[in-house]
């Protein structure tokens, strides 16, 4: 139960740690560029604006910057919201999955690349719209059930989640197997390569008011994952804050795989480093953990670009790099009575 | 003495299934009260009742005269604290951690407990002479030392009425006897009201000032333990043949023909 560093110097460090990761992601790629080339782009931005920039500075600006930006939201956004869960359903093998967001999402996407009229914004907002029904869809279900809350929303996840992957498999047994397949199966693996400013616009401020709300109902958090007759009887609505936590992840989530696609492991993963680093209270580990999911994928996505020439789906190296710290995780947590 | 818990005519029923109804009883302050009853007749789904875990489909609660129904979440949580059944794992918490939830009804919806509260919560602990739990892992300790730590929680809560769900469930010999006797000094001293859903009517004419049985979903027998723990009432709650046994002051019930056969 000891603990070598207080939370505000975890957290400090984990901030210098993702300005540096930052800073190392921006200026890696099959374009370098050198610290020396943002200053100077700075500086001409600022003194004057009216002048060309280099095509280098045009890939950094328009590319390079946003998908940094994108990494850090969606990591933290997945990593925060995997916290919230786990702590909700009581159980540490939860991912923001559980209710059938991503299924929901990666339906809708799929939907959306093979319908006629289809383009990028078509394409996100169906994924984002049936994500969000498909979350709806859960917890309606579990509330017509209304018994044991928990474990029914689980089970009523289950359904959904099997309901829209079912539906995938239409759409992609349907489409065609020579242009279309090949785009579903790519958006399903997850990528922050097609990233615009546009998509960070919509992210943050999903992002940071999630992360707002969460940090602010940290210790209310604490209560809740105690079960619903200990939270009642301390003086809270469990289903009430339920739905507030469900609603605020869901959107945050379907934004990002709307956006990004399936990324795998990192809700799953970070929250069980964040209460190693930093404690299981929530007050305590919500920031760590959005901290150390902005570091994991934006580090993850560099590498993605980095790696091999073509890129490499960054839902592959967040998946081949979390599943064995996972399992490390569950050796090292043996004993805490409490994977 | 004042009232402190009043139910009047209590009723409850999940679906079709009526598990209790007209139950009628009162807490008094600085006593402790223990309701007792065979598996399923209704204990834990009374003392959810009592405060407001579930709602009574009948009746009323009142508490110092004040109706239960016209509280809000956080007011019962102030007037009501609950030593929970079910032992569950749970995130590894520090034992402090958990205490220190006790104080969540005095904290604003979006406040974390500051130093006063883990003041609380550390003195609550020290009252069951627990403090050495603190900075234990509350996964790591056993079923007793849980107990005494939610029960620091409930002190930490400082609700004038305490409800204790079976509390001696899963406990060792050694615990049973020292949470009840620690749990009837408190009750004592703090003028606390405790009403204890209990399985061991020995533990019941141990540790309790007032007994209420009950069967078949309505009040069997009720009143002061002297009144209400005889062989006929016991034999009848627990549909068997029950022998009082005295030695010194003291007296203990037993099935009468283990009885029988030890004295062979």
């Amino acid at each position: 139960m000891k603990r070598p560093l207080s939370t505000r110097s975890l957290v400090l460090l984990l901030t210098a740690v993702l300005m540096v990761s930052f800073i190392l992601s921006i200026s890696s790629g099959r374009v370098p560029i050198q610290f020396s080339d943002m200053i100077r782009m700075a500086s001409t931005f600022f003194q004057n604006p009216e002048d060309d920039l280099m095509s280098k500075d045009l890939v950094f600006l328009w590319i390079r910057l946003p998908r940094c930006l994108m990494a850090v939201l969606a990591g933290s956004s997945l990593a925060v919201t995997g916290a919230v869960y786990q702590a909700l359903f009581r159980n540490p093998l939860v991912s923001p999955d559980i209710l059938g967001v991503s299924a929901g999402c990666t339906f809708g996407a799929a939907l959306g690349l093979v319908l006629p009229f289809n383009s990028i914004y078509s394409v996100h907002f169906l994924s984002f719209g049936f994500g969000l029904m498909a979350v709806a869809l859960s917890m309606g279900l579990a509330r017509v059930i209304s018994i044991k809350p928990v474990i029914i929303l689980v089970l009523a996840g289950m359904v959904v989640m099997s309901f829209f992957n079912a539906l995938l498999m239409v759409v992609k047994y349907f489409s065609d197997p020579y242009d279309e397949l090949p785009g579903i199966i790519y958006w399903v693996m997850g990528s922050l390569s097609r990233i615009t400013w546009d998509n960070v616009l919509v992210m943050a401020p999903f992002a940071a008011a999630g992360l707002f709300l969460f940090i602010l109902l940290g210790f209310r958090l604490n209560i809740l994952s105690m079960g619903d007759i200990q939270a009642r009887s301390l003086g809270m609505n469990p289903s009430f804050f339920r739905m507030i936590l469900i609603t605020a992840s869901s959107f945050m989530v379907a934004v990002c795989v709307a956006t990004c696609g399936q990324i795998a492991w990192i809700g799953l993963v970070i929250p069980h480093l964040a209460r190693t680093l930093a404690g299981p209270e929530h007050e305590r580990m919500i920031p760590v953990s959005a901290l150390l999911g902005g570091i994991f994928l934006l580090l993850a996505d560099s590498l993605a670009r980095t790696l091999s020439s073509a890129e490499i789906p960054v839902g592959i190296i967040t998946a081949l790099t979390g599943a064995p710290v996972f399992a490390w995780f569950m050796f090292r947590n043996r004993s805490s009575g409490w994977i | 003495m004042d009232l402190m818990l009043e139910c009047i005519d209590l009723g409850f029923q999940y679906r079709d299934k009526i598990v209790f109804s007209h139950i009628s009883f009162q807490a008094l302050p600085g006593r402790f009260c223990a309701i007792l009853g065979r598996n399923g007749s209704g204990k834990t789904t009374l003392i959810h009742c009592l405060n407001h875990i579930l709602n009574p489909l009948s009746g009323r609660i009142l508490v110092q005269g004040r109706d239960l129904a016209s509280f809000s979440r956080n007011d019962i949580a102030r007037t009501i604290s609950l030593l929970p059944q079910e032992q569950i794992d749970i995130f590894p918490y520090r034992v402090l951690d958990v205490v220190v939830m006790g104080r969540a009804p005095f904290l604003k919806i979006a406040a974390r407990p500051g130093e006063k509260d883990y003041t609380i919560a550390e003195e609550a602990l020290r009252q069951l002479n627990a403090q050495d739990l603190s900075h234990r892992n509350f996964n790591r300790i056993s079923g007793g030392e849980r107990q005494i730590a939610l029960l620091a929680r409930c002190l930490a809560q400082a609700a004038p009425i305490m409800l204790l769900d079976e509390p001696t469930n899963h406990l060792d010999f050694n615990h049973q006897y020292h949470l009840l006797s620690t749990m009837g000094r408190l009750c004592r001293e703090k003028g606390i009201s405790v009403v204890a859903a209990m399985h061991d009517p020995n533990l019941a004419a141990m540790f309790a000032d007032e007994i209420i049985m009950i069967k078949n979903g309505r009040v069997m027998a009720k009143g002061v333990k002297e009144e209400v723990m005889t062989e006929e009432n016991i034999s009848a709650l627990y549909d068997m043949d029950i022998q009082k046994l005295r030695r010194n002051a003291e007296t203990f019930f037993s099935p009468r023909d283990i009885s029988l056969n030890s004295q062979l």
